[in-house]
């Protein structure tokens, strides 16, 4: 190796961090401004989901349990909303809440994006999706365990009112959802060890089906839960959320509701798939320089 | 006394609450539905009180003695109360107002928007700096020193390869081998860790509701 070689693998071994932070922000946000098209192909955990409640029976409701904070939103946001695209074209009735009181503004921010992309569609009556009657925002109460135990006896128990202050027995889908024994699948969607909690003590007493999406770093520490089938399929950071996105939108069109719906999850992953790229050149470039410099010292 | 009651309540409630778990007798499940709804309920609604309580007293005083960074301590005030007060009056949205008006012309801040356009992004923005820290110490600290430090290395080369289609075009099955490595050698390796973690929790827990742990009433010696 010439001496110039030798140099250059030197002082890559002690370049300022603040090089690598202005690569990596050039990599995150040239694919955000001007996207390469990715589309993820579905992993075993997240057809297994997107399945299960593509066949769960009529009478049977999807719960969706927002239990993130809004610094993950970016990568868990998009499952709450392909989660509610799923279950409102397939007409099944959803009910929202949260374990996080941050979880509120997020779970009405998904309310709003999801209901006004099918109500502003709405031909008739029986297209749209109605407040109290297609779907309900439980909201928030603690604490944690008398949501996760109450909501086997009676919800409305749990949440005598909804978020928007209206009495959850005045409103026609509690006729529907009573307990867990009226919901088909429960999905927690997290960034910390809530979806634990939910086996620990819902599924546990109650025998609630369960499932989750989370972030990509915690993954890892759900694949037993999804192996020993308590969790019925999971979504594992942002590309699982685009994968999901992917089997919706495949859905929404056989439903023939091929409508130009954004999908959050998906047009992240050109930027997503940058970053990961990214940050292996740099493992390689940094351990090429590693061993340059081990190997002059030796 | 000061020590003997806590130590008594958690006994009580502490054995009520696994008993609970087991037993479905029609008496302990009212009993039980009394503790979480009511009970429960009204000690969060305490510990709600003490935590602003606390927060509000802790930066008084640093506005008082002009300690370190003591005028961001204004900014926590004000922006407590305003999100309180709007929270609990302004309604949740334009379609949900409350006695308070949060809407001048076209200009609203009900909590929503204040949630939306404030909370949203600074949370965000903070969270993001973890990937500029983690490529940083991808470059410098990931080195195949030895062996362990290679084969983690090497998993999670394979892990991120099968995460972007680049993997899908070197091998076909990238992907797969990498859901497997996930599926299966994490899941062995996570199954012992939790066993462990929950035979840890059990007796930490027994120790606590035995009184034998005592540490969680504080006081040092």
């Amino acid at each position: 190796m010439n001496r110039t070689k030798e140099n250059i693998l030197i002082r890559l071994q002690h370049i300022d961090r603040r090089w690598i932070y202005l690569i990596l922000w050039l990599v995150v946000m040239i694919p955000l401004l001007f996207p390469f098209k990715i589309q993820p192909r579905p992993t075993p955990p997240v057809t297994q989901l997107f399945n299960y409640i593509d066949t769960m029976p009529e009478d049977k409701a999807l719960a969706i349990s927002v239990d993130f904070t809004p610094d993950t939103r970016a990568e868990l946001q998009p499952m709450v909303v392909s989660l509610m695209r799923h279950a409102f074209a397939i007409k099944r009735r959803v009910g929202i809440l949260a374990i996080s009181v941050y979880g509120l503004g997020l779970g009405e921010e998904a309310i709003q994006q999801v209901t006004e992309e099918f109500n502003s569609r709405a031909r008739n009556h029986e297209d749209s999706v109605i407040y109290g009657e297609d779907y309900i925002f439980w909201g928030w109460t603690t604490p944690v365990l008398t949501v996760m135990l109450g909501m086997g006896e009676r919800i409305t128990n749990v949440f005598p009112v909804d978020y928007y202050g209206n009495k959850t027995e005045t409103l026609p889908i509690t006729k529907h959802i009573k307990n867990y024994d009226d919901i088909g699948v429960l999905v927690t969607i997290a960034a910390s060890a809530i979806p634990r909690s939910w086996i620990n003590y819902a599924q546990t007493q109650f025998g609630v089906h369960l499932s989750c999406g989370i972030t990509a770093v915690s993954a890892a520490d759900f694949y037993p839960y999804v192996n020993s089938g308590q969790f019925i399929g999971m979504l594992a950071g942002m590309k699982g959320a685009a994968e999901y996105e992917q089997l919706v939108r495949q859905r929404m069109e056989k439903n023939g509701m091929t409508w130009l719906l954004r999908n959050r999850g998906t047009e992240a992953m050109s930027s997503q798939t940058s970053a990961h790229l990214t940050i292996m050149a740099f493992i390689i470039i940094g351990n090429i320089a590693y061993f340059a410099v081990r190997r002059k010292r030796k | 006394m000061k020590r003997r009651i806590p130590l008594m309540i958690v006994l009580i409630t502490g054995i009520f609450g696994a008993v609970a778990f087991f037993v479905p007798h029609p008496a302990i499940r009212s009993a039980d539905e009394l503790m979480r709804n009511d009970v429960q309920r009204i000690i969060t609604a305490f510990s709600l009180v003490l935590g602003v309580g606390s927060i509000v007293q802790h930066h008084l005083l640093k506005i008082k003695r002009h300690a370190q960074f003591w005028p961001y301590s204004y900014i926590t005030i004000i922006a407590l109360l305003i999100t309180a007060i709007i929270g609990v009056f302004g309604g949740i949205d334009v379609t949900k107002p409350g006695i308070l008006p949060t809407r001048i012309a076209s200009f609203s801040f009900h909590i929503q928007t204040i949630y939306s356009n404030m909370m949203v992004p600074l949370a965000a923005t903070m969270f993001s700096l973890l990937a500029f820290f983690m490529s940083s110490a991808a470059y410098r600290a990931f080195r195949a020193r030895n062996l362990e430090a290679t084969l983690l290395l090497l998993s999670a080369f394979i892990l991120m390869l099968g995460a972007v289609p680049l993997g899908r075009a070197i091998h076909k099955q990238l992907p797969a081998f990498a859901e497997w490595i996930l599926a299966v050698p994490n899941t062995a390796s996570k199954r012992g860790i939790l066993f462990g973690v929950e035979l840890g929790i059990f007796a930490t827990s027994l120790k606590i509701i035995l009184g034998i742990e005592r540490g969680w009433l504080g006081g040092g010696k």
